[in-house]
């Protein structure tokens, strides 16, 4: 069996039938990672992993059942498992060891899978290019010049190079679908609260989300119901059932009311991505959907309204690092405020301190109800436009950036321009609502672009169904 | 509409806000990034949000788990990340004279 060949699902499957044995796959994957490191995509790979499969061996011999028995994963550097390093690619927790497992980790070892090693992301996951990371830049999985998109860069790149069958991305902004989209893999951001957030390491807490990069929708659909559920420690996470989200794919999409937003059709104007975007909505039409224009007038104002909401929660969340309890002190601190401003200020890379002092400004005085305020009554509006939008349709559809990855450094000057990297997936993370991205057409260079399915909050099964549609049938467009 | 406009001395109070220092070089250079920034966020503050009320809260529904006294982490575990300890407590230098 061609282990590099085998899907997510068929691999769990060979596993638990003992055609393949774990040790055997973490050993194939392991060497991959190591034979791939030229990509920067991981930060270390876990020495004790191969142990683990011989020990996960045993016990499916002995009869144990799991979803992901005795299959590698690899998690993003900014999710807790314990006694290991999670840095989120910063200088500042450069030696932090998680002391417990976040609840997507405990949820994936319940279910027997092996973490094998910790990805590469942008510093605390601002950044949409990897380029952030204290840890040097990730490379594109399909062309080393290029960025791999970000925060996710490290877990989207790791599963496009075949370094895992699954990783785990984290995404405030669009930090899994960008990287799925530049690397040619699928990713999801379900709705918020339906993952657990604990023992994730937070930066803008209200809009955050875990979810799985995986190579094909099935897969991704697969690893979604393992992942999902709230946690006791999570007050934000929704404890409602968890469904099987691979019984939502019918392969079939006949009467399907697909939404075109008003506003996209002008936002895609002259970019790289509109051919391929307005090749999806007519793949859609012909295959039997129901194309529907629908509108979210405030949709140009979520970027402005993330870029408020996202620094003043990182602002709070990045108040713990005092120098004090986590990690890093300054060597040169002498008094107790030298030890927050010196270990703060050597510890931090720059677009975290730029977020840092941006959301201090909307959250001072003078500014907060101009700003901080006025972006949560915007947040609202926008939520109240999307419900109506969605009473008109069952899915939205719109790409996921502008065109395909970037040259690695072709953005570095210009922050303003790197965070419109983002325009149309902030949209969900201000939303709440789930959003998947998958491949979909090529940009000038012949790299994968991105398309996204949106659906109303707890309707990871409709894009599910649509998604794996278009990945079947799509030809050449959803060929990578 | 006019653009919000940074000064120095605002930079300087940020930094202190943010527990950060920088040299006057990167003071500097912070204004014009700044100022873009500001530009882009400036279309929030001067949007029109109707009728929509204020609300920090978009979950659709969560509910608190019991009040229920349970063990936690031990003390030794959560001092291991602490870069100075002292009998079993954060150590950071003399405060109060």
């Amino acid at each position: 069996m061609d282990i590099g060949k085998l899907s997510l699902i068929e691999l769990a499957k060979a596993i638990s039938e003992q055609k393949l044995t774990s040790y055997e796959v973490t050993k194939y994957y392991i060497e991959r990672c190591q034979e791939k490191s030229d990509l920067n995509a991981l930060l270390e790979i876990f020495d004790d992993s191969l142990d683990r499969a011989s020990e996960m061996d045993e016990k499916i011999k002995g009869g144990f059942k799991g979803k992901l028995a005795g299959v590698p994963v690899i998690i993003k550097d900014n999710i807790l498992y314990k006694g290991k390093k999670a840095s989120c690619s910063s200088r500042f927790l450069e030696n932090y060891v998680a002391q417990y497992n976040s609840t997507v980790v405990q949820k994936m070892l319940d279910e027997g899978a092996i973490i094998i090693a910790r990805a590469n992301m942008d510093e605390f996951a601002m950044g949409s290019s990897t380029e952030n990371s204290a840890y040097g830049v990730t490379k594109n999985a399909l062309d080393p010049s290029r960025v791999p998109g970000g925060s996710s860069g490290g877990s989207a790149c790791a599963v496009a190079a075949g370094l895992a069958p699954v990783a785990l991305g984290t995404d405030t902004g669009g930090s899994i679908r960008q990287p799925c989209s530049y690397n040619g893999v699928v990713g999801i951001k379900p709705t918020y609260g339906r993952v657990s957030r604990y023992g994730v390491v937070a930066f803008a807490s209200s809009i955050e989300q875990v979810g799985p990069i995986t190579k094909n929708v099935k897969d991704n659909a697969y690893m979604l119901s393992v992942l999902a559920g709230g946690s006791i420690h999570d007050e934000t996470s929704l404890k409602v059932e968890v469904p099987d989200y691979l019984s939502y794919i019918k392969g079939d999409i006949k009467g399907l009311k697909v939404g075109v937003l008003k506003e996209i059709e002008e936002a895609v104007k002259g970019l790289e991505v509109e051919k391929s975007y307005k090749e999806a909505v007519k793949f859609l039409k012909d295959n039997g959907a129901e194309i529907v224009e629908v509108s979210i007038p405030d949709f140009k104002l979520t970027l402005p309204c993330y870029y408020i909401i996202a620094p003043a929660e990182a602002t709070s969340n990045l108040g713990r690092f005092d120098g004090v309890k986590y990690s890093r002190r300054s060597a040169e601190a002498k008094d107790v405020d030298e030890i927050y401003v010196k270990s703060r200020s050597e510890g931090f890379g720059k677009e975290v301190k730029r977020r840092i002092m941006l959301g201090n400004f909307v959250l001072s005085s003078g500014y907060f109800d101009a700003y901080y305020n006025k972006a949560k009554k915007l947040q609202q509006k926008l939520i109240a436009e999307s419900k109506k939008a969605f009473e008109n349709c069952d899915v939205l559809v719109l790409p996921t950036t502008a065109g395909e990855a970037f040259k690695i450094g072709a953005k570095g000057g210009d922050p303003v321009e790197m965070y419109k990297e983002d325009l149309f997936t902030i949209m969900a993370n201000i939303l709440g609502t789930p959003a998947l991205s998958l491949p979909f057409g090529k940009g000038e260079s012949g790299l994968p672009l991105g398309l996204q399915i949106v659906a109303d909050r707890l309707n990871e099964g409709l894009i599910y169904n649509v998604a794996d549609f278009i990945e079947n049938n799509g030809g050449d467009y959803a060929r990578v | 509409m006019s653009k919000t406009k940074i000064s120095i001395e605002e930079v300087k109070r940020l930094a202190g806000l943010s527990a950060l220092e920088f040299s006057e070089e990167e003071l500097s250079a912070f204004i014009p990034e700044f100022e873009a920034m500001l530009e882009l966020v400036d279309e929030v503050k001067n949007c029109d949000t109707g009728e929509a009320q204020l609300n920090y809260t978009t979950h659709l529904l969560s509910e608190c788990r019991e009040d229920e006294a349970k063990e936690s982490f031990p003390q030794e575990e959560i001092l291991l990340n602490s870069p100075k300890t002292k009998k079993g407590s954060f150590c950071v230098p003399k405060m109060l004279d």
